[in-house]
Order: C-alpha cells, then sequence, then structure tokens
C-alpha cells in the first residue's frame, strides 16, 4: 500500500502529465467550442443571417473563392505587401535603431519625429501615403513598413543598449574590433529582444498591409473585404477576415519558430 | 388673482400640449452615407424647418458606409436610410429584404471630369485614354461601366487607375487624362485650382454626365420590406415630409445653406455670407409667395449665385456652389419618382460587371412610387 | 612583464558634474612574474585600478606602464578575469573558452582542439556543450579561468574573481589556478577581501586605504611554492594574515 501523500504527488504528476498533453490541443479547443457557438448562434437566429452568416455559408464561400482563385490571389498579394513591408521596415529599424542607440545624439534628434510619426494612428495618414507612393503596391509596403517600423526601432535601440557593460569590456580586453563586436557580442545580445519586437512587428504588418488596401483598391485581402461587402456578401468577408488572421499567425508561429531554433539557450535548462 | 388663475390654467394647457406633442414624436434615426456635408442640406431643412417634427419625428441623422446603412435597415435596426438604387439591387440578390420607397437625387451624380481643351463630344475618343477612379467599386465604377457601355466601349479599351478619392491632386499632376468624380463636387475643386494657375496645363473643365447618356436610378430613401408592410402611413409620412424639405432646399438655396451650417462643422460661414444668404433666403420667400414655376425657381438660383460671385471670394463660395450643383441633380417635376426604366438600366450595368452572382428578382419588387404624390404608376 | 605605477590617480563626475577621486595618487611597481594581491576596504578603487591596467579606464593624472609602455589601451598578452564570470549566455562552454581564440582568427578546428585539451583540467569534461545557464557558480567561473587561460597571457588582472563562490570552492578554485601557473608563470594582479586567500596565493600583499585609496603597506610574503591548502596553519601564514588584518583594521578605524 501506498502512503497517502505518495499517491497525491502521483495524482499531481498525472494531473501534470494530462496538462502538458492538453496544452498544443488546447488552442485548437478553444477554437472548436468558438466554432460550435458561432453555429448554435446562427442556428437559433439570435442575430440575423445578413449580420452574422452560418458556418456552412461561410465555408462554402471558402470553398468557392479557393475554386476560382481568388483567395489565393488575394492572398498572396497581401503576404506580398507583408513581406516587403517587413523587410523594409525591419530593415530600417534595425539600422536607425542600432545608430540610435550607438549615438545618444541621434536619439535626442530623431526621437521628436520618430514619437510624433508613431504616435498618429497609421489609418490617419494612409491616404497620404497612398498619394505619394502611387495606388499599387508600393504604397501598401510603405504602410507596412511604417507600422512594422516602430517596434523593431524600440526593440533594437533596448536590445543594443541593454549588452552587458562586462561583456564589453571583456570584448575590449579581448581587443575584439568593430564588426567583431557588433557579430560576436551585440548582434547575439539584443537577438531575443530583437526577435521579440519581430513577433509584434509581424502581427502589424496584415494591419498595414490591409490599411493600405482599404484606402486605394485593386488586389488583396482588404480589397476583398470591401469589394464583397460592397456586394453584400458577408461570408466571403469573413473568409477574408479569418484568412488575414491564418497569414499573421503562420508568421508569428515562424517567428516564434525561428526564436525556438535559434535562441536554444533560451529555452529552459535542462538540468 | 384672475389674472393669476387664467395665466395658471393657460400655463398648464400648454405643458399639456407640449407634452402631448412631445409623447407623438417618435425617434427615427435617418442613416446616411459619407459625413455631414451641405449635399445633405434636404435633412438639415427637414430638421430645422420642422417638417419632419409635423410629421411626427424627431429625426437624428448618421453617416455610416453604405452597406453598413442598407444591412442595419435590412436587420431592422434604423427604419430609414440613404442609399444608391444600386446598393438595392446588389443586397436584393443576397436575401436583404429593402424597398426603395423615394428617389431623391433625379440625375446620376457621377460624371467624367475631362480638360475643357480636350473635345469628348464623340465618347469614342476616350479609347486607350487613362481614367482615374476611386476603385473598381461603388456608384462611380457603375457609372464609368455605364458610360463605357453607352459608347460602346468596355473597360479593356481604356487604361483604368484606382486613385482613390483624390481626383483633383491627380488630376491637376497630370497623372490621369480624364477622372470619373461625383459631378457636383470634384469638378468645382479642379476648376478652382485650374483658376489659380495650380491644375498643370488645365484652365478649364467640362463634365461628361453618365445622366447625359443613361438614366440609371441614383439615391434615394429605403426603408425594409417588413417596416413598409408595418407601418405604410408612417413611411407615406416621413417620404411626404423629405419630399417638402427637399422642394424647400431646391426653392430656397439660400435657407438650405443656412440650415446645413448648424450640422456641417466645416462650411464656410462669415458674419457677411451669413447676412447676404439671410437676406437671400427671405426675399426668396416672397418671390415663392408669387408661385413661380421650375423654371423662374432655377433663373433666380442662378442669379443669387450671380450676385454672391460679385461679393465674395472663390474659396467662400464653393460649398454654397456645390450645393447649387447638387440641386440640379435633384430637381424634377415629381420629386421622389423613379422610373423602372432607370432600374433595368442599372440591373443590366450590374450584370455587364458580373456583380450579380444571384437572380436579382424581379424588380418592381425593389422601389415603390405609392408615397410619390402627383403621379400614379 | 614587469608594471609600474607613477602617481597613479582616477576621477570621476557624480551626476551633479562635480569631480571626485576615486583613486590613487599611488605609486609601486610589480616585477616580472610576481602575484600581487590588492587588499582594501569596500569602494577603494581596486578595481577602477584593475581596469586602468586593462587599458579600460583612462587614468586622470599619472600613468602605468608595462616594461616602460604607457597603457592607454587593451594590450597584448594582457588577460582580465571579472568579478562574476562574465559568459556569454547564448554560447556553450566551448565557444566561451574558445571565444578568445575566435576574436584572433583562429580557425575553428584548432580552437577548438585546444580548448578540449583543457576541459579535463578545469574540470568540464563533460559540460563543453553546455549553456552558462546551466552551470554551477563555481563551474562557470572555471570557464572564465579557462577563457583566460587560452589567452596564455603574460599579464592577468584578476578582480576578485572569486568573490562569489563559496569558501570551500574559492579555495579549490585559487589552488587550480596556482596549478595552472606553475606551467606557464605570469605576472599577476589579483583583486580580494579574503585575507587568506591573498596571503596564501600572493607573493606581496597590497593594502590600500579608503577611497580615494592610496597605497598603506606592502607586505612581502615569503612561504615556499608551491603552496599548500595546509600553510594555512604554518606560523608565518598567521603572522602575516594577521599582519593584514591588523593593517586594514586601523583603517576602519580612523
Amino acid at each position: 500500500m501506498r502512503k497517502k501523500s505518495h499517491d497525491n504527488t502521483e495524482n499531481r504528476k498525472d494531473a501534470a502529465r494530462v496538462a502538458a498533453a492538453l496544452c498544443p490541443v488546447s488552442p485548437l479547443l478553444t477554437v472548436g467550442c468558438l466554432l460550435l457557438a458561432w453555429q448554435w448562434i446562427s442556428a437559433r437566429e439570435f442575430i440575423s443571417h445578413i449580420l452574422v452568416p452560418p458556418p456552412a455559408e461561410v465555408y462554402q464561400a471558402f470553398i468557392d473563392s479557393l475554386a476560382d482563385g481568388a483567395l489565393v490571389k488575394h492572398a498572396s498579394v497581401t503576404l506580398e505587401e507583408m513581406l516587403y513591408g517587413l523587410l523594409l521596415g525591419v530593415g530600417v529599424g534595425l539600422l536607425i535603431g542600432y545608430a540610435i542607440a550607438k549615438a545618444p545624439l541621434l536619439e535626442s534628434i530623431l526621437s521628436p519625429i520618430i514619437v510624433a510619426f508613431q504616435s498618429t494612428p497609421i489609418v490617419a495618414y494612409a491616404p497620404l501615403l497612398v498619394i505619394w507612393f502611387g495606388s499599387g503596391i508600393a504604397s501598401k509596403i510603405v504602410t507596412t513598413a511604417v507600422i512594422v517600423f516602430f517596434p523593431t526601432l524600440v526593440n533594437t535601440i533596448v536590445g543594443i543598449r541593454s549588452v552587458s557593460p562586462n561583456l564589453r569590456d571583456l570584448m575590449r580586453s579581448l581587443k575584439a574590433g568593430r564588426w567583431q563586436m557588433f557579430r560576436h557580442l551585440e548582434a547575439p545580445s539584443a537577438l531575443p529582444v530583437i526577435l521579440a519586437g519581430l513577433k509584434t512587428s509581424t502581427t502589424l504588418a496584415v494591419i498595414g498591409a490591409v490599411v493600405g488596401e482599404f484606402v486605394s483598391q485593386g488586389s488583396g485581402l482588404g480589397y476583398l473585404v470591401t469589394s464583397a461587402r460592397n456586394l453584400y456578401n458577408t461570408p466571403l468577408v469573413v473568409v477574408a477576415v479569418l484568412t488575414m488572421t491564418a497569414i499573421s499567425l503562420s508568421l508569428y508561429g515562424l517567428v516564434a519558430y525561428v526564436e525556438w531554433r535559434f535562441l536554444v539557450w533560451r529555452r529552459r535548462p535542462s538540468l | 388673482m384672475l389674472i393669476r388663475f387664467l395665466l395658471r390654467i393657460a400655463a398648464m394647457f400648454w405643458l399639456g400640449l407640449t407634452a402631448y406633442a412631445q409623447a407623438e414624436k417618435v425617434d427615427e434615426r435617418i442613416l446616411l452615407t459619407f459625413i455631414p456635408n451641405v449635399q445633405f442640406a434636404p435633412f438639415y431643412v427637414g430638421i430645422e424647418s420642422g417638417y419632419f417634427a409635423d410629421a411626427g419625428f424627431n429625426v437624428s441623422l448618421e453617416h455610416l458606409q453604405e452597406p453598413e446603412v442598407l444591412d442595419l435597415v435590412a436587420v431592422g435596426q434604423a427604419n430609414y436610410g440613404i442609399v444608391s438604387g444600386e446598393q438595392v439591387i446588389l443586397a436584393r440578390s443576397r436575401g436583404r429584404d429593402v424597398v426603395y420607397v423615394f428617389e431623391w437625387f433625379q440625375q446620376y451624380p457621377v460624371g467624367l471630369v475631362h480638360n475643357r481643351a480636350l473635345d469628348l463630344s464623340d465618347l469614342d475618343d476616350l479609347r486607350r485614354m487613362t481614367i482615374g477612379i476611386p476603385g473598381r467599386f461603388g456608384a462611380s465604377y457603375s457609372g464609368l461601366t455605364t458610360l463605357l457601355g453607352s459608347a460602346g466601349l468596355s473597360e479593356d479599351d481604356i487604361n483604368l487607375r484606382e486613385i482613390g478619392f483624390n481626383a483633383p491632386e491627380v488630376f491637376c499632376l497630370g497623372a490621369v487624362d480624364a477622372a470619373i468624380v461625383y459631378v457636383n463636387n470634384e469638378p468645382l475643386q479642379i476648376q478652382h485650382l485650374a483658376s489659380k494657375g495650380d491644375c498643370g496645363a488645365v484652365s478649364a473643365v467640362d463634365v461628361v454626365t453618365v445622366s447625359s447618356q443613361v438614366d440609371l436610378v441614383s439615391n434615394g430613401l429605403i426603408v425594409s420590406g417588413a417596416y413598409l408592410e408595418d407601418a405604410p402611413d408612417a413611411v407615406e409620412r416621413m417620404t411626404r415630409s423629405l419630399g417638402d424639405a427637399l422642394r424647400t432646399a431646391i426653392n430656397n438655396p439660400a435657407y438650405a445653406y443656412l440650415a446645413s451650417l448648424k450640422h456641417v462643422d466645416s462650411l464656410p460661414a462669415d458674419e457677411s455670407l451669413v447676412s447676404a444668404l439671410e437676406a437671400a433666403a427671405d426675399g426668396q420667400v416672397e418671390f415663392l409667395a408669387s408661385d413661380p414655376d421650375r423654371d423662374a425657381i432655377a433663373k433666380s438660383r442662378q442669379q443669387l449665385e450671380a450676385d454672391l460671385t460679385e461679393r465674395f471670394d472663390g474659396a467662400m463660395l464653393t460649398q454654397f456652389r456645390v450645393l447649387l450643383n447638387t440641386i440640379e441633380l435633384w430637381d424634377a417635376e415629381y420629386l421622389g419618382y423613379s422610373d423602372l426604366a432607370s432600374w433595368k438600366a442599372m440591373r443590366d450595368t450590374l450584370e455587364s460587371l458580373g456583380y450579380l452572382e444571384n437572380e436579382a428578382g424581379d424588380l418592381r419588387d425593389a422601389f415603390t412610387n405609392q408615397f410619390i404624390a402627383g403621379r400614379d404608376e | 612583464m614587469k608594471l609600474s605605477l607613477r602617481e597613479l590617480s582616477v576621477s570621476f563626475r557624480d551626476p551633479d558634474g562635480r569631480a571626485f577621486s576615486a583613486l590613487g595618487p599611488i605609486s609601486f611597481e610589480v616585477a616580472a612574474q610576481q602575484f600581487v594581491c590588492l587588499v582594501g576596504p569596500t569602494g577603494c578603487g581596486k578595481s577602477t585600478l584593475i581596469r586602468v591596467l586593462a587599458g579600460l579606464l583612462p587614468a586622470t593624472s599619472g600613468s602605468a606602464r608595462c616594461d616602460g609602455e604607457l597603457i592607454s589601451r587593451p594590450m597584448d598578452q594582457f588577460a582580465i578575469m571579472f568579478q562574476d564570470a562574465n559568459l556569454m549566455p547564448w554560447r556553450t562552454v566551448l565557444d566561451n573558452i574558445a571565444l578568445p581564440l575566435e576574436i584572433d582568427g583562429v580557425p575553428r578546428a584548432s580552437r577548438y582542439e585546444t580548448v578540449r585539451a583543457l576541459l579535463p583540467q578545469l574540470h568540464l569534461g563533460n559540460f563543453e556543450a553546455s549553456y552558462p545557464a546551466e552551470l554551477s557558480g563555481g563551474m562557470a567561473q572555471r570557464v572564465a579561468l579557462g577563457r583566460v587561460i587560452v589567452q596564455a597571457p603574460r599579464v592577468l588582472l584578476l578582480d576578485e574573481p572569486f568573490g562569489a563562490l563559496d569558501a570551500l570552492t574559492r579555495e579549490k578554485l585559487s589552488l587550480d589556478l596556482l596549478r595552472l601557473r606553475q606551467r606557464n608563470v605570469q605576472t599577476i594582479i589579483m583583486v580580494t577581501h579574503d585575507i587568506s586567500e591573498a596571503v596564501l596565493l600572493a607573493d606581496r600583499v597590497l593594502v590600500m586605504s579608503r577611497r580615494p585609496g592610496t597605497l598603506v603597506e606592502d607586505i612581502a610574503v615569503e612561504l615556499p611554492r608551491p603552496r599548500r591548502s595546509h600553510m594555512i596553519y604554518l606560523p608565518e601564514f598567521l603572522r602575516l594574515a594577521k599582519r593584514v588584518r591588523e593593517s586594514i583594521e586601523t583603517l576602519n578605524s580612523l
């Protein structure tokens, strides 16, 4: 016969094991519950189908838009805008962030502009960006770049500034050059913070692209939302919105994977 | 003593009357599109002059996107909305039961603005031109499609550029040869830029209106089918009071502008303009008492514009001119009446755009002229 | 290599911009291959002195020279060990120790070979792939020691390197340091606040005054080498330890 306390620990361990097994599944459970609630609400017609289309109609719209290629076409346009926008915004954010982190004078010169730019909602000046950069893909790339620029900038500054001064001394005592200082100390040290910023940026990127698409139409998921809305095709609106969510989540997941893969040392010690 | 008693009786009677009147009035939201603007003057007149109140409504105005206006009316969250006729056809094809009960704009407000130096008497000359449009949606796109169709052209024959609602800037930069615009507004802005020499080589512009080619159903008042069935008398009172307000705005634009001042923040109105308009509005009331016909009233509007142009600079008068231009799109002998042919023309346009995946249904269910006074269906 | 300090002093500015003196003026010489320990009250400028010698901090006045050459930047053949292990958390034990070689441009295969040969002596044989977060304090400090050893320095600057460790671990590491030194004798300057450690390891113990630190006593330790842990029971050791302690206590009572 086991002692009772022993039993308790076993039980607790079992519970922990169950929880651990559920962990990857639990988001799916949440989604499943939401779907059920959605189906129930629309079946009971608590809310008019005009406002909340039933899941079956949305699924049909999804299949239709896949079949006629519209969804893939618009999603790939949005994805392209997001990726170029991320490349541009993150690239410039890294460069300026690094420069500011290294030169406090530059910060006092640039920060009023940057803060003013950041504190203005993107929706407000997106129309201006469209006038300046045209109604093509360029304006959406710039909109995306502008919105992802700031988290990258801030995280780069924080990352570079938080480099341990003792490690800096160590590198100096080893007579490391500028590039070696960057390559072996600053970059790896700032990487976790920068990747955290990148996670934020990826979720913002979809906002930038879609805001741009709202302002000037043509293609992309933002356009699909507007055009489906204008044709009173609410199920297709829902499909487009869910696709945005999926793209944004996938990119977030990708960065999270990169984080997991490259920041091995940040994982819990396995001791 | 007796006087005080009588006064008290009178006061009680008066209070009772107002309470009664207030109880009778129903709060109604009218959902509009765009933003508060002088183009909505008939609604401001309806509120300020008491037409809505007399009909038993305490009206408030809200501005939303067109599809939102339509859906909120369709599900009964608001009883009245203003949308364009094409929205009614599209929404009905997607299961929204709405009925168009009063055509506000008698002429489709979209047109093509171009340099006057460019002779466009033959629309075939549009071939291969670069034409700007807000986007491939809404009234602009339907208007362009109709315009091209009337000339035997299609979108492939021109170079269409989506420019958002930035036609004046983009046109004056020379990025497009012509632009699809709302005929009552942007041409004025472009003309204003052109007269200042800020519009490249362009010194004057002309407009080809869609309505000069094809009669398309335009903006009007909608209600849900259920509401129409439940409360036809309310709909009757609403259309009648809106018709009265619209007629007042058409007949007395100075008054309509003054009524708009309370509702539209950015409307230019310095003291001299306000007093000039007040004088003009009073004068117009006298003139209208002589029961002039529509042509005479139209002439009186032109005379007013000419008088004001002498006294005020262009920027001060731009919005008033927008109102005058818009009045031309409203004016008709029978306000509110819409023609089956204009609905068919709109449906054809939507079909050629591929917008009607589902059956549009019988167009005669989409609208009714039953509330239009003086003209029987 | 021989070190000489002449009237060396360092002053800083406080946040209000007022200058305050942190060190000196202090003068002393360290003969080549001598092991010198610096002891003194907290905040007397010992670490500042180490940073000046490491070329990380400029002297405000006076000079520090190495074989006659003015120290104004990190010198060749100098190595420094810090109060904490100061490892790069994203590098494995192997890569942390190999860092100086990597900076010097030694090819990967050859630097790994060097480090792997060193790991058993550091008792880190099974930990080459571990990250610093997975190491105990003593192990981390041994990695730092390894990182100093691969530099094969001729001058070693130690800023309380074992200060954060428990007494036993620290004694073991001190003796590891001495054993490794036997093969490649360096000039060593070590800051410590542990009197026994100073007497056990050093050829000379320099006692510094309170801030701004100056030299108050220079005590020669004439215990035979190699030093052993049991030497702490020798009368000579006890006499020297007592003298150092008294010297510091006199300062504290002032």
